[in-house]
C-alpha cells in the first residue's frame, strides 16, 4: 500500500500531510484535519452529506480519494463564515427553518454555494435541480428551497 | 475499501506499461466517482489504481473544421456541458451532459471514465452513438480508433485491451441543418440514472427529415441504434402520425432488459413514449395532433 504527501489548501489554510492511498477525502477532512462539519452519510455517493467545494465546485468527498486533492483548494462548511459573521446561506437556513436534525445541512449549504455562484438568482425549479445530489429525510425540502431563495435575494441585494 | 497502491504516470506509454504489468489487479482512475462506489461496495478490489489525471493528452476540448470535436477523456461532464465549442458544434451533447446524474457527479465524473465503466444505465454512450462519435485508445502499441458500437461490447464491458487508455472522444462535423435532442426518462425524480433514454440527431429541411440517427440507451446492455426507424424517418415530412409510427418501430425492434428498476415490458412502453415525444419535440410538432394517445 502506498502513502503520498499531499499539499492542499483547506478553508484558506495550507496543509502538507502524508496520507494512505486509500484515504477518502471525507475521512481526511474529518479524521486527519478534525473538520467534522463535513458529514459521512451513506458513503455511497447518494446522500450528499459529505459535499465540499473543490476549487469552488461542489463534489462528494466520499467519492474522492485524498490523494486526488493534491494541489487543490477545498472549502468545507467551517470555511464559510467570516469570523462571527455567518454566510447568507447559513443565516437563511436558520431563519427559514431549512433544517430539522441538521445532519444533511452542511452538504446542502455547500451545494447551494456552487448553485448560487453559477445561478445567482435561481428559480424554485433551478434550486431543486441544483440540490438534486443531496438528500434530506426530515424537512420535505420546501424550507430548504426557501432558504436558498432568500439567501440568493440577500446576496444579490447585498443586505 | 481494501488497500491499494496509487500511481500517477506522466505519459501514455508509462500508463500502458503499468497496466500491462498489473493486469487484472489494476484499474484506471479518472474522476473516481463510479470507481469509488464500486470499490466501496467491494464489486471491485484492485490492488493498484492508475490515475490518468496527469496525462496532458486527455485534457481539453478542441474543434477542427475537418475533424470535428476532440474531447479529452478527462473532461468532466460539467466541462462538456459548459464548453462553447460543444454547445456550438454538438449542442445535443452539451444538453445531455448538463443532465447527467447530479451537480456533484458532473463536477467530478469524466466522460472518459463514464465510457470505460460501460454502465448500461447512463447517459453519454447513447448520445455519442447518435452523434456518430468514436473513441481513440492508446497504448505502447500505438493508437486505434473505434466507433461507439465497436467500443461498447456488453454490460460493463468494452473492447479495450488490458494495457489501453481511452485518450479522447471524437465527434465528427455535423452536416448543415443538423439538429439533435436527448430525452431521459427517470422512474422517479429522485433517481439519477435513466430507465430509458433516446438520442435523436437528424438533418432536416423544414419539416422533412433527410438523415437520422436514433439510439436508445439505458434499456439494453449497450445503447442500440434503431436503423429501421431511422430509415422510416428519412425523406418524409414529419408530423404527429409519423412520430407515432417511428415510436412503434423502435418499440418493436428494441430488446429491453428486465431489472430491478423496470421490467422489459415497462421499458418497451416507455421507449415508445419517449421516442414519440423526442421526435415530436425535435420537429416542433404537437404530440397529440390527430393521433389517439
Amino acid at each position: 500500500m502506498s502513502t503520498h504527501r499531499i499539499e492542499c489548501q483547506v478553508n484558506g489554510e495550507s496543509h502538507s500531510v502524508e496520507v494512505a492511498s486509500r484515504r477518502l477525502l471525507s475521512d481526511f477532512l474529518r479524521d486527519d484535519l478534525h473538520l467534522t462539519g463535513t458529514k459521512r452519510g451513506c458513503e455511497t455517493g447518494t446522500c450528499g452529506a459529505c459535499s465540499v467545494l473543490l476549487d469552488g465546485e461542489v463534489i462528494k468527498s466520499c467519492l474522492m480519494l485524498a490523494v486526488q486533492a493534491h494541489g487543490r483548494s477545498i472549502t468545507t462548511i467551517e470555511g464559510l463564515a467570516a469570523g462571527e459573521q455567518l454566510h447568507p446561506l447559513q443565516k437563511n437556513f436558520m431563519q427559514c427553518g431549512g433544517l430539522q436534525c441538521g445532519y444533511c445541512t452542511p452538504g446542502f449549504i455547500m451545494a447551494s454555494c456552487d448553485l448560487l455562484k453559477n445561478t445567482p438568482q435561481p428559480s424554485c425549479e433551478e434550486v431543486r435541480h441544483g440540490l438534486s445530489g443531496n438528500l434530506c429525510r426530515c424537512t420535505g425540502y420546501t424550507q430548504i428551497v426557501e432558504s436558498v431563495l432568500h439567501a440568493a435575494q440577500e446576496m444579490h441585494h447585498g443586505n | 475499501m481494501r488497500e491499494f497502491d496509487f500511481a500517477e504516470p506522466r505519459s501514455i506509454e508509462e500508463a500502458s506499461l503499468l497496466l500491462a504489468a498489473h493486469g487484472d489487479d489494476a484499474r484506471i482512475i479518472a474522476g473516481g466517482s463510479a470507481l469509488m462506489l464500486a470499490m466501496r461496495q467491494r464489486m471491485l478490489a484492485p490492488t493498484c489504481l492508475i490515475s490518468v489525471a496527469k496525462l496532458p493528452r486527455l485534457h481539453g476540448i478542441d474543434f477542427d473544421p475537418q475533424k470535428g470535436l476532440r474531447i479529452g477523456a478527462m473532461s468532466r461532464h460539467i466541462d462538456v456541458a459548459r464548453s462553447e465549442l460543444v454547445k456550438t458544434h454538438a449542442p445535443v451533447l452539451a444538453q445531455m451532459a448538463s443532465q447527467v446524474a447530479n451537480p456533484q457527479v458532473r463536477n467530478q465524473g469524466t466522460i472518459g471514465g463514464n465510457l470505460c465503466y460501460a454502465d448500461p444505465s447512463t447517459d453519454p454512450p447513447g448520445c455519442l452513438m447518435a452523434l456518430d462519435a468514436s473513441v481513440v485508445l492508446g497504448s505502447t502499441r500505438g493508437e486505434r480508433v473505434l466507433s461507439m458500437e465497436e467500443f461498447l461490447v456488453d454490460y460493463y464491458t468494452t473492447a479495450m485491451e488490458l494495457d489501453e487508455v481511452l485518450l479522447e472522444i471524437r465527434v465528427p462535423v455535423q452536416a448543415p441543418g443538423t439538429q439533435g435532442t436527448y430525452t431521459r426518462f427517470l422512474r422517479t425524480a429522485a433517481e439519477h440514472r435513466p430507465l430509458v433514454s433516446v438520442a435523436l440527431v437528424v438533418q432536416m429541411e423544414g419539416q422533412t427529415c433527410r438523415q437520422a440517427r436514433l439510439s436508445v440507451g439505458a434499456s439494453t446492455p449497450i445503447p442500440t441504434r434503431l436503423r429501421r426507424a431511422e430509415d422510416w424517418l428519412c425523406g418524409k415530412a414529419v408530423n404527429a402520425e409519423l412520430a407515432a409510427q417511428v415510436a412503434g418501430i423502435v418499440a418493436e425492434d428494441i430488446r429491453p432488459v428486465s431489472d430491478l428498476r423496470g421490467s422489459s415490458e415497462f421499458r418497451r412502453e416507455m421507449v415508445r413514449t419517449v421516442t414519440r415525444r423526442t421526435v415530436a419535440r425535435l420537429f416542433g410538432i404537437d404530440i397529440n395532433e390527430g393521433v389517439a394517445a
